[in-house]
């Protein structure tokens, strides 16, 4: 199961951190501690909705330094077993939780799984981030920046 | 993985810039001098040839070496390399990563003083 979402369309990274899985899972499901590394840097997380349950809702919403960009994804918790796995999906919305249409032939919605596993007091953390679409508005800064970007890198590899 | 990272992190660091974005908008229609990149922009010279220098060595564009125009084109290799949104992401949840690991480490540093 775990290996069926590896592919072009979705994204893997593993890594390892000082701490039990305890904290580790905390870092993903308690906002005090979600808010101090998820958002981009410098941005403020206003507002970090965590219902930690099978269809629970989870809605995060991410401020940029100078209060002029506002960013919110919602979704709902697919999987919630304490301090191994998680998966929730994530969608583009206001800040009412309203999902933003993508348009056309695109799902909108991106599934986020986190395996965490214990390693001798370690935690190993895997994260497969699938589905995206390639042109939504992502949930960063730094889409902004590439919209244009994207647009005129396929006139520049076709001319 | 490590130098891939590092270009990665040398591209994005180039395009954090409007100015910069803005150059590269210009090349994407066509090679030009930097006295002409120069003009959209209410800037000196030199500060334009910075901009260029941080563009040329994320690998973004070229300046020709001939001629004493020597104009600017645009490369879009790597541009294509980030403008996927597996590439995108990637580096966002790299960065996520590496503030949760500091952030954690806090943690650990607190509860030893306490101990």
């Amino acid at each position: 199961m775990s290996d069926s979402t590896v592919s072009e369309d979705a994204i893997v990274i593993e890594r390892v951190f000082d701490a039990p899985t305890d904290i580790v899972w905390g870092m993903w499901t308690e906002p005090d501690h979600f808010k101090n590394w998820y958002g981009p840097q410098g941005f403020s997380i206003p507002l970090a909705e965590i219902e930690l349950t099978v269809g629970g809702k989870r809605m995060v919403c991410m401020e940029s330094p100078d209060g002029t960009m506002k960013m919110c994804t919602t979704g709902e918790h697919l999987e919630v077993t304490p301090t191994s796995r998680l998966v929730y999906t994530e969608s583009m919305a206001d800040a009412d939780g309203n999902v933003m249409p993508m348009g056309e032939g695109n799902p909108g919605r991106t599934e986020v799984t986190v395996i965490l596993e214990d390693v001798d007091g370690r935690t190993k953390m895997v994260l497969t981030h699938a589905g995206v679409p390639a042109d939504s508005p992502g949930a960063t800064g730094w889409n902004q920046a590439f919209d244009k970007l994207t647009d005129y890198v396929g006139t520049v590899v076709k001319g | 993985m490590r130098s891939e990272d590092d270009r990665l992190s040398q591209t994005f660091a180039a395009l954090a810039n409007t100015t910069r974005r803005a150059i590269l908008a210009r090349l994407a229609e066509g090679e030009a001098t930097v006295n002409e990149l120069a003009e959209p922009f209410n800037m000196t010279l030199p500060a334009i040839s910075k901009h260029i220098k941080v563009l040329e060595r994320a690998g973004l564009i070229t300046q020709g070496q001939k001629a004493q125009y020597r104009p600017c084109t645009i490369d879009a290799a790597p541009l294509q390399e980030v403008s996927t949104w597996t590439e995108q992401y990637r580096h966002i949840w790299e960065e996520r990563f590496d503030r949760m690991d500091d952030y954690i480490n806090q943690l650990n540093q607190k509860e030893q003083d306490h101990e």
